[in-house]
């Protein structure tokens, strides 16, 4: 048999496998009740004046930062001339940061300025992303009782499933990159740089109303390339762990979709969550080797 | 990506419906939170952190540059020096050679001298030899000479019974014998 048939006898055994399932256990009813986007509804957790209130959010942001900051510093003060594991892990993050996604896509002292606003920015999105993948008892809505004690299910959440978070990100890089453009070419010419060389008459009108445009536009493209994507790959995780048997009322059809959320789950720990840090970091760097170079 | 879609779609769907709206409206308290938690975040990993990875990286890679270095110094030297081995070894041999030429050279004039002087030493020998042969052979000729003279006047007295002067008769004598040839008693040095 070709590699091909396989697969698609594979598939076929699979999709055969969910139509038996669903056939022999008959199901118990769609389930109304049940909201799979109420796992990521913020609940306010500690009520604090105006809209500071602390909330699951809150707290994965919070965590990111602290975890963040604090291994980034116990390994920069232990560094070693022959590095460990962690250490050469670090530093090969470094190296990424510094020469992959700051010096590839800006001048010398734009990105020794700018380098540790882009290093914490990839830092930050990527510990909230990884964070995001380890189930904790965070699902106050679905509380289990152990000897009468109330816990927060186990799930898993990101802050970086919900929009605020990469928008606000966003917001700052949009800020910072049309800073650095207003000084390095004067607000005049910042403008005039966004249409290019050799570009005159109505043409020049239309492109700089539409480069204006793309600019504000960077701000919900970048936030919500982000959000989309972990925000996805959560839902994801969560039918395909059983979500969908709940759904559907076939809880048979767990055992068929569970294989499926954990080769999503490795998916979307091993690849989705650091190439959208990545990206991010890689965008917002190539905004401001944009907004201070002359030759457009 | 095809499942975003999906899922913005769904979140739109159950915005009717259900309200959640929550996924796409941003929340102020939310975006304050993450830009103060950022923003902490980025001072203290560019005091404390950032510049001490980039030490500790520049100072790895100058020790690697220095170890290149000395590798490179290190190595030419090596090579100069085994430049320099290898020419006073070939000085060295060239000497050995010239030493063993030489002495090859004495040696085969000295052997040349012992053969020349021992041919004459002996050629020497043996004509020392050939004259003592030859002073010898004379030496016996002339005894047997006198010999024969003095039984042939003994004998010429016993027949004749007469006595010559012993001068006269030596002189007769003499003269007979000196006829007769001893040559072949000689040999061939007699004649000499």
């Amino acid at each position: 048999m070709s590699r091909r048939a396989k697969i698609f006898t594979g598939l076929g055994l699979y999709l055969a496998g969910i139509v038996v399932l669903v056939l022999l256990t008959g199901s118990a009813g769609k389930n109304e009740e049940f909201q799979p986007q109420n796992e990521f509804k913020l609940e306010p957790w500690v009520d604090l004046p105006g809209p500071f209130d602390i909330n699951k959010a809150v707290v994965y942001v919070i965590a990111a930062a602290v975890l963040t900051v604090f291994a980034m510093i116990y390994i920069a003060r232990r560094m070693q001339d022959r590095p460990n594991r962690v250490q050469t892990l670090v530093e090969t993050v470094y190296t990424v940061m510094r020469d992959n996604i700051t010096r590839n896509n800006m001048d010398a002292t734009m990105a020794a300025r700018w380098f540790p606003f882009i290093a914490t920015l990839f830092l930050f999105i990527w510990i909230s992303n990884l964070i995001g993948y380890i189930p904790l008892p965070t699902n106050t809505e679905h509380p289990v009782h152990i000897f009468g004690l109330e816990i927060p299910a186990l799930a898993i959440y990101a802050a970086t499933a919900n929009l605020s978070v990469p928008l606000v990100l966003a917001l700052v890089v949009f800020i910072a990159y049309t800073v650095e453009g207003l000084r390095a070419k004067g607000p005049i010419g910042y403008l005039k740089a966004l249409v290019p060389k050799g570009v005159t008459g109505g043409m020049a009108v239309f492109i700089f109303v539409l480069e204006l445009i793309s600019n504000v536009l960077r701000l919900i493209s970048l936030s919500v390339r982000l959000f989309a994507n972990i925000l996805a790959g959560h839902l994801i995780i969560l039918f395909m762990a059983g979500g969908i048997a709940v759904l559907m009322g076939i809880a048979a059809i767990g055992f068929l979709t569970l294989p499926l959320g954990v080769i999503l789950f490795i998916f979307e720990v091993g690849l989705v969550a650091t190439l959208q840090a990545f990206i991010f970091a890689t965008l917002a760097s190539i905004y401001f080797g944009g907004a201070v170079a002359h030759d457009h | 990506m095809f499942d975003s879609v999906f899922i913005l779609a769904a979140a739109a769907a159950a915005e009717e419906e259900e309200g959640g709206s929550f996924l796409v409206q941003p929340d102020i308290g939310l975006m304050v939170w993450t830009l103060l938690a950022f923003a902490i975040s980025g001072f203290l990993l560019k005091k404390y952190a950032f510049p001490q990875i980039a030490e500790a990286l520049d100072r790895r890679q100058r020790v690697i540059e220095d170890s290149l270095e000395t590798a490179a110094r290190t190595r030419a030297e090596a090579e100069v020096l085994l430049e320099e081995y290898r020419e006073r070894l070939t000085a060295a041999r060239e000497q050995a050679e010239a030493i063993l030429a030489r002495a090859r050279r004495a040696a085969e004039t000295s052997e040349q001298e012992t053969v020349a002087a021992a041919k004459a030493r002996r050629e020497e020998l043996l004509a020392q030899a050939k004259r003592d042969i030859e002073a010898e052979t004379r030496r016996a000729i002339q005894d047997i000479r006198n010999e024969v003279a003095d039984l042939t006047i003994l004998a010429t007295e016993k027949v004749t019974r007469k006595t010559l002067t012993e001068a006269d008769q030596r002189r007769l004598v003499e003269e007979t014998l000196a006829e007769l040839d001893f040559s072949a008693l000689a040999g061939e040095g007699s004649r000499a």
